[in-house]
């Protein structure tokens, strides 16, 4: 693995970790004012204060919290989940195969904004709902990916061997197709792990989001709807802060699952 | 051939009627309704409905019907092309939609133009000097460029190009009270408001426009016409262009239409930051005072033209490329 790649990796290690001891790590609550209003950076209030003197770096680190907790919520239940049906899809073949990829052309279909703000405003804007709306269509990448991986490998010989033999779907699934298939899934979950995260930002971002979550989409909604942004020099840090977390996080995963798919090498093929 | 297009055709027709049928479920789903939206307590109805006059409206609305005979008479007027009426602005939603949808389609349009046009040449000047200095740096720009996320590039250009420098207009898509002389001022300042999202949009997809023609010009490279063609002497740029491009722009097209969909989200996004007065920032404020008619009637339009969009994608695979067939 590269430099590049390790130092990305770090990076992630940091931000997990941020958000599972913020509130060791950072000495003033997020939700309470700890200072006076817009204050600058000091020793005291590391990346200054918001319009309400609430500590910005206590924010950051528990939004680190709620973003990696979608991220990962999602990564589980679409990763595990499309896999699954990838999976399945693939080894029974005909008919059912048919109709689970008439139901993925569907979900693909789906315009991925507006159709997270509609469940979202549906199901009510709460972490675990936003990580089932995000689910309910991106679930589509790894099944397609599973699936093509196993359809490939039920026509290699070893298969006809092992079918020969009497081996079941299960013992199939656990010799031949998971070692297989794992690299993909890999890849696929850090994918989905970033774009969760940075769906959920974008709608915390228009205010549709869970207002009690306090991610980073919700810190840059504040800063960016706090009418003297444009001309103080608030923004040095009320503003820079989220858009850096967030830029160097998602450019992190993307680096990431770009190295590993040049380690396992194995052509992998994005639908 | 005519078989499979037939086949292609039924399931496009059964995805929108699952589409719509969907359309018209999830709404009615939805925690909340209108007349207790502006109340703050969940189920604490507002004063300014009697219990009388919510009985009323919800008659004239066809809300106490069972909910079957509410799904047919949907059906039956958007095959009327009557989307229904906005409970929050009190119009026609198709009237409503003809006048946002223009400025969506423009941004959407203008972008995908421009990062099409924008990503296969440097795309194929990528490939043409393979491993040089200026193909690496391009090729771990471009990464980088597709990464970020867009509305996080808007925020930073708004910020900085419009609040900071003043170069832009900070938000809306025509300056408001203002007297233009000349129909040109008007279409000045349109353009004017329009550049920064359409920055952004064109931004976000360069990335992958670039990416997308630069492997497939490399692919092209490596037949033989190609070699031929350099053996009969010809000039590198008409080869580039002649031989290559040619060969190489179908992968582009094909994905400028299957783009549609994800651009269309990011534009509901980024229309937001810019309050741009397209569908993105309608939706949003739709979903806010929880007007149904007018979520489904934007969701429709952007799911049918997605699909649409789709379709024509794969026709003109089809047609452009004698390999699939």
């Amino acid at each position: 693995m590269s430099n590049l790649g390790k130092f990305a990796i770090v990076i992630i290690i940091v931000i997990i970790v941020l958000g599972i001891l913020s509130p060791l790590i950072s000495r003033h609550p997020h939700n309470l004012p700890s200072g006076s209003a817009l204050e600058s950076p000091s020793w005291e209030h590391w990346l200054g204060t918001d319009d309400l003197g609430i500590d910005i770096w206590a924010q950051i680190c528990h939004g680190a919290r709620a973003s990696t907790f979608v991220g990962a919520g999602t990564a589980l239940l679409a990763g595990v989940g499309g896999s699954i049906v990838g999976m399945l899809s693939g080894y029974l073949g005909g008919d059912s195969d048919r109709i689970i990829m008439r139901i993925s052309d569907m979900a693909m279909a789906l315009p991925d904004m507006p159709t997270t703000i509609i469940l979202g405003a549906f199901f009510g804007p709460s972490l675990k709902n936003i990580i089932i709306a995000i689910s309910l269509y991106s679930w589509v990448a790894p099944a397609r990916l599973v699936r093509s991986k196993v359809l490939a490998i039920k026509e290699e010989n070893y298969m006809k061997a092992a079918k020969s033999y009497g081996a079941n779907f299960w013992h199939m699934t656990k010799v031949h197709f998971l070692p297989q298939v794992l690299p993909l899934i890999a890849v696929s979950m850090i994918r989905l792990f970033s774009k969760a995260v940075v769906v959920e930002a974008g709608l915390s971002f228009l205010g549709l989001g869970d207002p009690t979550s306090k991610s980073w989409g919700v810190i840059l909604h504040h800063a960016i709807n706090f009418k003297g942004i444009y001309f103080t020099e608030y923004w040095k840090w009320w503003l820079v802060s989220p858009v850096f977390i967030m830029m160097s996080f998602t450019t992190s995963l993307a680096i990431i699952s770009r190295e590993l798919e040049r380690l396992w090498n194995g052509k992998i093929e994005w639908i | 051939m005519n078989r499979d297009r037939t086949k292609m055709l039924l399931g496009y027709l059964l995805t929108f009627l699952i589409i719509i049928t969907l359309n018209f479920f999830i709404p009615r789903l939805m925690p909340g309704d209108p007349f207790t939206s502006l109340s703050s307590e969940e189920g604490d109805i507002t004063v300014i409905y009697s219990e009388e006059q919510i009985e009323r409206y919800k008659r004239y609305y066809g809300m106490d019907r069972p909910i079957a005979e509410q799904y047919i008479g949907y059906l039956k007027n958007l095959l009327k092309g009557n989307l229904g009426y906005s409970i929050y602005y009190n119009q026609e939603v198709v009237s409503i939609l003809k006048n946002r949808v223009p400025w969506t389609v423009a941004i959407v349009i203008c972008s995908l133009i421009i990062s099409s046009f924008l990503g296969t040449i440097l795309g194929s000047i990528s490939a043409w000097f393979r491993n040089s200095k200026l193909d690496k740096i391009l090729y771990i720009s471009m990464v980088f460029i597709s990464e970020v996320p867009a509305f996080l590039m808007g925020i930073l250009l708004l910020f900085f190009m419009a609040g900071r420098w003043g170069l832009f207009p900070l938000s809306g898509g025509m300056s408001m009270f203002t007297q233009y002389s000349t129909k040109c001022e008007v279409i000045l300042d349109i353009l004017h408001h329009a550049i920064l999202p359409v920055m952004t949009l064109s931004i976000a997809k360069l990335g992958e426009f670039y990416l997308i023609s630069r492997s497939s010009m490399l692919s092209v490279m490596s037949k033989d016409y190609m070699k031929t063609a350099r053996g009969k002497g010809l000039k590198s740029r008409r080869i580039l262009f002649r031989h290559g491009l040619k060969n190489s722009i179908l992968p582009v097209i094909t994905r400028i239409f299957l783009s549609l969909g994800s651009i269309f989200g990011q534009a509901v996004l980024i229309e937001n930051i810019f309050n741009y007065p397209g569908i993105g920032t309608l939706m949003r404020q739709g979903v806010m005072v929880r007007d149904y008619v007018l979520i489904q009637g934007i969701f429709l339009f952007v799911a049918i033209t997605v699909l649409t969009m789709n379709f024509i994608a794969d026709l003109i695979y089809k047609k452009l490329d004698s390999r699939v067939r």
